[in-house]
């Protein structure tokens, strides 16, 4: 059994080398409450090795020894301050801090609020700013060292909004409005996930949250609280308005207005396509436009195989200059 | 013909002994309930004005505590005093008579006791460290 | 005249005589030979029944098992297209309910079925054909679970069917309703083992085996039973608010018509979580069975391991919204359930410490069972120590519905049950064929689990803390994810490995082995005293126990038995007979005869399944067909199997002791069957109560203006009517006893259309005040409380006709009434219940001043 062990603590070890970087670690430290959490995680981890070594090694030891019936009180003291004294001090330490740390990690208000509200299979993002919302999806744009108050909701079934590398996940709950405190330290982009099965291509609910510097990210939301600029005879909106994507897609300053997918008035400036999945190229936004369900499986948008050459190389051509 | 003997009905509740077995954990079970549901109620109530004007939830909280602590504790005297319980770590009780059943389940009743005692202590922490709902 | 009896000074056996033995012996295996041939399948008596549940939950296991396999398949690279994504989501559904539904819980009950009357010196449980019944609805539930993924339509929505998911039509399809019918069905087949095995431990012990001498594994099962009585029925009102919702549109988790789906979660939870201690515990008590026997000296700490237990059973039910930590609740919430969490971990551990120490002061003798049981331990206390991270909520907010909490139930689960129970098949396959497994294929399929079930689920914690959500049917290769879920992969199919060697090593025939020695392993407790080769009475005769491990303790005990010097050594009437204790300390109260194989059982449980399969159609005629048949059946096997009169009301039992052949009231075992599922029936009354309060809690417009409230008169009119009812069936156990037989019946006979009329008063309320199910919360609630009642009268008013026809037929009678005892308990409870709604309908809604 022995050997057994050290071979899988080995196995461990190196996947725990391996597995430092990843945009969705817990412990790449990228926000501090991930980073708190993480500190936790650790001594944890170092404790709970420590206390599974003890146990293990005492029934190992146990097991081996020849038998002492005459150490029958010793035993049975054993089981008084191993069993019972040191687990209830241990654990009633732990529990304390474990609550500090919970208070310490959530806040009612923060330095910018989101409001994100989870879909079948997407994510619907508002910015509230001082002059209005604005409306984009998929993708959450942080700026560095401030703390985002998400406000989460959602609209058919339960979602779970969560950014490993951030800090930890909060429910989106049909009726009911949760909250969760986000404050990123490291730039980058960092992944994000639904984590609460919500059937179909739960797998494929994904965004990216981009952690920029303040500056820039002021400059990108002022970017995005703007209306697209789009010709009014442009032949790729004509094919757009033709095909019906108005009616469920909203690009802002156009008569498309419709309000049940994602809004694309900045489509092409976001870093993917599908809720997070694709890298945004003209040919996966084709091949998206073409053969949906292959990308995403049982989503609720049409797929529209007819579309082809030219009439098709337009309306790509117009939706990746949706910046 | 073999002489003929019959027994007692069984005893549970009045003079029998399972009761106080349950007694001390179903403390911490009504101590627990009442925690949550003060905690929830205050949160979601207090509002509208329901429970606002009562105290701190966690004055209820540790006020609760303190109560079933008392309780405990002379349930743990009855487990003592009617039942001969002890504390023993260091023998079982193993006697096949009445005497020997009612100090076993004495000395399990006041295990029970000290388990419920600690586990309401751990109830009790969160409604010290929390203010707020 | 009673007196108390010293079991020690009994009168001396008779002497021994080799005719009168040989005579005995053929008259017991007359009363319990098993039928020949297909007829088998009607057997009641637990060594049949048992193996038939162990057998048919480990084929459940093992169908589960090779849909985790897909899984591990499809997840083994990045973008994999193995299976689909609907299939996906079918296949990890079915995992987790099966392993839970079919399998974790089930083979708790064979197991005790099999084993616990033996341990108690019984011949049998109390309610053998109740078993049998159960053993029936859960095989026909089962398959029809599981044989749905063969037609494309398993339920898809996870094994906890959160809603609005699984309650909306729109997103959820046939699946989900075969989940709840199809669980439903099977919960049944659970509350009736706990029935049978709480009454079971509490009064079938041998003669003298108080409550201080009760071997370890009475105490977890009598422990686990409750468990499964206060946490199965809030489970039952859940799934009856969801199918309501989903048949009929009633509002219970719809949020925009006054609903909340977090109640699904406290509801399930309620269950979930206990239920997982529910299936750990009976697991620790195998090792805490088996360790004794290797160490060869008696479990150090026996009443700590009681106080563990007990206290384990408790803490459990304060952990339940510790898998909601991430739902929004408030944090004051959050941390109280993470104060019960943590401090589950002090008793679990003592049990643990108790087993190091007993081994401490003996030399423990290495055998398979014992390295089965060395293995469960290393992972449980991992897993144990993983248990106590995610019970911190800042933790949690990170590890939930992560790959590690993957790996951590795993963890808790294959450490604490899988592992034991091999351990146990081990320890009791000799028990049970006389024959013995291989040590050698136990060892390489030790290994093979142990190591592969290591390389499966230890880097999962690693795939969970690099962001790997749980339920994901395909990962990208940039995730990172990769390399950690090929390795998962290999494990788990060297963990499958090892149980394949495992199950061979069980299933390979043995006719041509010898057979094994009597008490092969030299253990104390009682059910290896049966004689090899074994009869299907069980024990020759039923001893007098004054130890706590009576083979070591009692010398000569097994030869005394043998030769039929102790209790019912004989069936004089070919009935089958076991002997009643009580529940303190063992005194025997009375002969109890049980019922002998059947049919009856199995048409009850195949129109009761029926009933459940039809329903999930909407087949709404054939399922009452199959409805009445059910009742008819049920009918049938009450009438001719229980409270029948004896031919004499004592009978000689040996050693000078002469026992009643009835009993009614508190004395008798139906009476605690019916007191016991009346609790479990109250605690899913309770769930509906609880939902109310949730309700009133949650949303602060669910009490609605008083035109909308059902009126005060006619409610207080109804519930006056229901309980005048009630006090009618009391008045009929009344005037039974005093002998008025015709009184009793038309009293009976009266109770029904008086609570009947005031049910429909009830009614008359609720239509009037214009309150329709599916409109609001509030409306669907009032109704489900009267549904809830009128299903409860209903019942009570076949039992009222059933009671009344057994006077008429003079089989209730005054001196053997124990139906119309029994009536009247049923009775009692149905009186709080309306009691409570009546609370809840009429006067809490004026007390909040609406």
């Amino acid at each position: 059994m022995r050997r057994g062990t050290s071979i899988l603590f080995g196995v461990l070890f190196l996947t725990a080398l391996g597995g430092c970087d990843g945009r969705h670690n817990w412990m790449a430290g990228a926000g501090e409450e991930a980073a708190a959490i993480g500190d936790l995680f650790l001594i944890l981890m170092v404790g709970a090795a420590v206390i599974w070594s003890l146990v293990v090694g005492a029934a190992v030891y146990a097991h081996r020894r020849r038998a002492h019936p005459g150490l029958e009180r010793e035993a049975r003291l054993f089981v008084i301050w191993g069993g019972v004294v040191f687990p209830v001090l241990l654990i009633g330490a732990l529990l304390v801090w474990g609550l500090f740390l919970l208070k310490g990690i959530t806040a009612d208000e923060g330095d910018l609020t989101v409001r994100v509200d989870g879909e079948r299979w997407w994510w619907r993002v508002t910015y509230e700013t001082p002059t209005g919302d604005v409306v984009t999806a998929n993708e959450i744009r942080l700026p560095q060292g401030r703390t985002a108050l998400f406000r989460l909701t959602a609209d058919d079934v339960i979602h779970a909004f969560w950014v490993p590398a951030l800090g930890g996940k909060m429910d989106m709950v049909p009726g009911r409005e949760t909250t969760l405190a986000l404050t990123p330290k490291k730039l980058g982009n960092w992944g994000g996930l639904c984590a609460e099965f919500c059937g179909g291509a739960h797998a494929l609910m994904r965004f990216d949250a981009v952690v920029m510097a303040p500056d820039a990210f002021e400059t990108w939301l002022a970017r995005e609280a703007e209306t697209a600029q789009v010709a009014a005879d442009d032949p790729g909106f004509q094919v757009f308005l033709d095909e019906g994507c108005g009616a469920c897609h909203t690009i802002r300053g156009t008569q498309a207005a419709g309000p049940v997918g994602p809004d694309l008035t900045h489509l092409a400036g976001r870093e993917k396509l599908g809720a997070g999945l694709y890298e945004m190229t003209p040919e996966h936004m084709a091949r998206w436009i073409t053969d949906t369900h292959a990308m995403k499986p049982d989503i609720d948008m049409p797929p529209y195989p007819h579309l082809s050459g030219p009439r098709l190389d337009t309306l790509v051509d117009f939706l990746m200059r949706l910046e | 013909m073999p002489k003929v003997t019959r027994y007692d009905a069984p005893r549970v509740i009045d003079s029998g002994s399972i009761w106080i077995l349950v007694a001390a954990p179903t403390i911490w079970a009504v101590h627990f309930l009442l925690s949550y549901w003060v905690a929830a109620v205050y949160c979601a109530k207090s509002g509208s004005g329901w429970l606002g004007g009562l105290t701190d939830p966690r004055w209820i909280i540790v006020g609760l505590g303190g109560l079933s602590i008392a309780a405990i504790v002379w349930l743990g005297m009855i487990a003592v005093r009617r039942y001969g319980g002890v504390f023993v770590v260091l023998e079982e009780i193993t006697d096949s008579s009445e005497q020997g059943r009612e100090r076993f389940i004495g000395h399990v009743a006041l295990l029970l006791c000290a388990l419920s005692a600690v586990a309401i202590v751990f109830t009790v922490i969160p409604g010290l460290v929390f203010d707020r709902c | 005249m009673t007196h108390e009896i010293d079991l020690s000074q009994l009168p001396p056996p008779e002497p021994y005589d080799k005719a009168r033995d040989e005579a005995q012996r053929a008259r017991l295996l007359q009363a319990w030979a098993a039928p020949k041939g297909w007829r088998r399948i009607s057997a009641v008596n637990n060594s049949h029944v048992g193996k038939w549940y162990l057998l048919t939950s480990f084929a459940f296991f093992t169908f589960a098992g090779l849909l985790a396999l897909l899984i591990r398949a499809q997840l083994a690279v990045p973008e994999n297209d193995l299976v689909s994504q609907s299939l996906f989501n079918q296949l990890f559904t079915l995992h987790g309910t099966a392993m839970m539904f079919l399998f974790a819980v089930p083979i708790f009950e064979a197991v005790a079925i099999l084993i616990l009357p033996e341990i108690l010196g019984a011949r049998d449980l109390p309610f053998p054909r109740l078993s049998a019944f159960g053993y029936w609805c859960f095989l026909i539930g089962g398959v029809f679970v599981c044989g749905s993924i063969f037609f494309g339509v398993a339920p898809d929505g996870g094994w906890f069917m959160y809603t609005p998911l699984s309650s909306d039509p729109a997103y959820s399809g046939l699946g989900t309703d075969i989940w709840l019918l199809g669980l439903s069905f099977i919960e049944v087949s659970s509350i009736a083992a706990a029935v049978e095995l709480i009454v079971g431990v509490l009064k079938s012990r041998p003669p003298g085996m108080r409550l201080n001498l009760m071997p370890l594994y009475c105490w977890y099962v009598l422990v686990v039973a409750g468990m499964i009585l206060f946490a199965f029925p809030p489970l039952i009102a859940g799934d009856l608010l969801l199918e309501m919702e989903r048949a009929f549109g009633w509002a219970f988790f719809d949020p925009d018509r006054g609903g909340d789906p977090i109640l699904w979660q406290h509801l399930f939870w309620i269950f979930g979580h206990p239920e997982v201690y529910i299936i750990f515990l009976p697991s620790i008590a195998l090792i805490a069975t088996m360790l004794p026997t290797f160490a060869g000296r008696p479990m150090v700490g026996h009443s700590w391991i009681v106080l563990s237990a007990v206290g384990v059973a408790f803490l459990s039910f304060g952990l339940w919204v510790h898998h909601m930590f991430t739902t929004g609740l408030p944090e004051i919430s959050l941390s109280f359930f993470s104060a019960a969490s943590e401090a589950v971990a002090v008793p679990t551990g003592i049990q643990i410490f108790c087993f190091i120490a007993t081994m401490l002061v003996s030399k423990v003798r290495p055998s398979v069972p014992m390295l089965y049981a060395g293995g469960a331990m290393a992972i449980f206390v991992f897993g144990g120590l993983t248990g106590v991270m995610v019970a911190l909520v800042p933790f949690d907010w990170q590890a939930h519905d992560s790959y590690f909490v993957v790996a951590h139930l795993h963890y808790t689960l294959i450490g604490g049950m899988l592992f034991p129970l091999f351990a146990g098949v081990t320890y009791w396959y000799p028990f049970v064929t006389e024959k013995r497994m291989s040590d050698r294929v136990g060892k390489w399929a030790f290994w093979l689990l142990f190591g592969g079930f290591n390389l499966a689920f230890l880097p999962m914690h690693w795939t969970g803390v690099m962001g790997m959500p749980r339920r994901v049917w395909t990962y990208d290769l940039s995730d990172g994810w990769a390399v950690l879920n090929m390795v998962s992969t290999v494990g788990a199919f060297i963990f499958a490995t090892g149980f394949a060697v495992f199950a061979v090593n069980v299933l390979w025939p043995r006719r041509n082995h010898p057979r094994v020695a009597r008490n092969i392993w030299g253990a104390g407790t009682m059910e290896w005293s049966g004689e090899v080769p074994g009869n299907p009475w069980g024990v020759r005769s039923i001893p007098y126990v004054h130890t706590r491990y009576p083979l070591w303790e009692q010398p000569d005990l097994l030869d005394q038995m043998d030769r039929g010097e102790w209790l019912l050594p004989d069936a004089e009437e070919g009935k089958r007979e076991m002997i009643v204790t009580d529940i303190l300390d063992a005194r025997p109260l009375f002969v109890q005869r049980v019922g002998g194989p059947t049919f009856l059982t199995i048409g009850a449980g195949v129109s009761l399944g029926a009933v459940f399969i039809l329903a999930t159609f909407h087949l709404w005629a054939i399922t009452l067909a199959f409805g009445a048949a059910f009742v008819a059946f049920t009918l049938w096997w009450l009438w001719t199997g229980t409270a029948q009169v004896p031919e004499a009301p004592e009978k000689y039992v040996g050693r000078g002791l002469t026992l009643p052949t009835y009993a009614q009231g508190n004395r008798a075992v139906g009476w605690w069957a019916v007191f016991i599922t009346m609790t479990g029936d109250m605690t899913a009354f309770t769930g509906l109560v609880f939902s109310y309060f949730f309700y009133w809690t949650a949303l602060p417009s669910f009490l609605p203006g008083a035109a909308k409230l059902p009126g005060v008169l006619p409610l207080l009119i109804g519930t006056l009517l229901m309980l005048a009812a009630w006090g009618m069936t009391v008045a009929a156990r009344g005037v039974l006893a005093q002998g008025r037989r015709g009184v009793s019946m038309a009293l009976l006979l009266g109770a029904v259309p008086v609570g009947a009329l005031g049910l429909g008063a009830w009614c008359w309320a609720a239509l009037a005040a214009g309150l329709d199910p599916t409109v609001t919360s509030f409306d669907a609630m009032v109704w489900i409380l009267i549904l809830w009642t009128g299903l409860h009268l209903s019942l009570n008013w076949v039992m009222h006709l059933y009671v009344a026809a057994r006077i008429g037929a003079g089989i209730c009678q005054p001196a053997y009434r124990a139906d119309v005892i029994n009536l009247t308990l049923f009775g009692h409870f149905v009186a709080v219940t309306v009691a409570v709604t009546f609370v809840l309908l009429a006067l809490f809604p004026m007390l909040m001043g609406v």
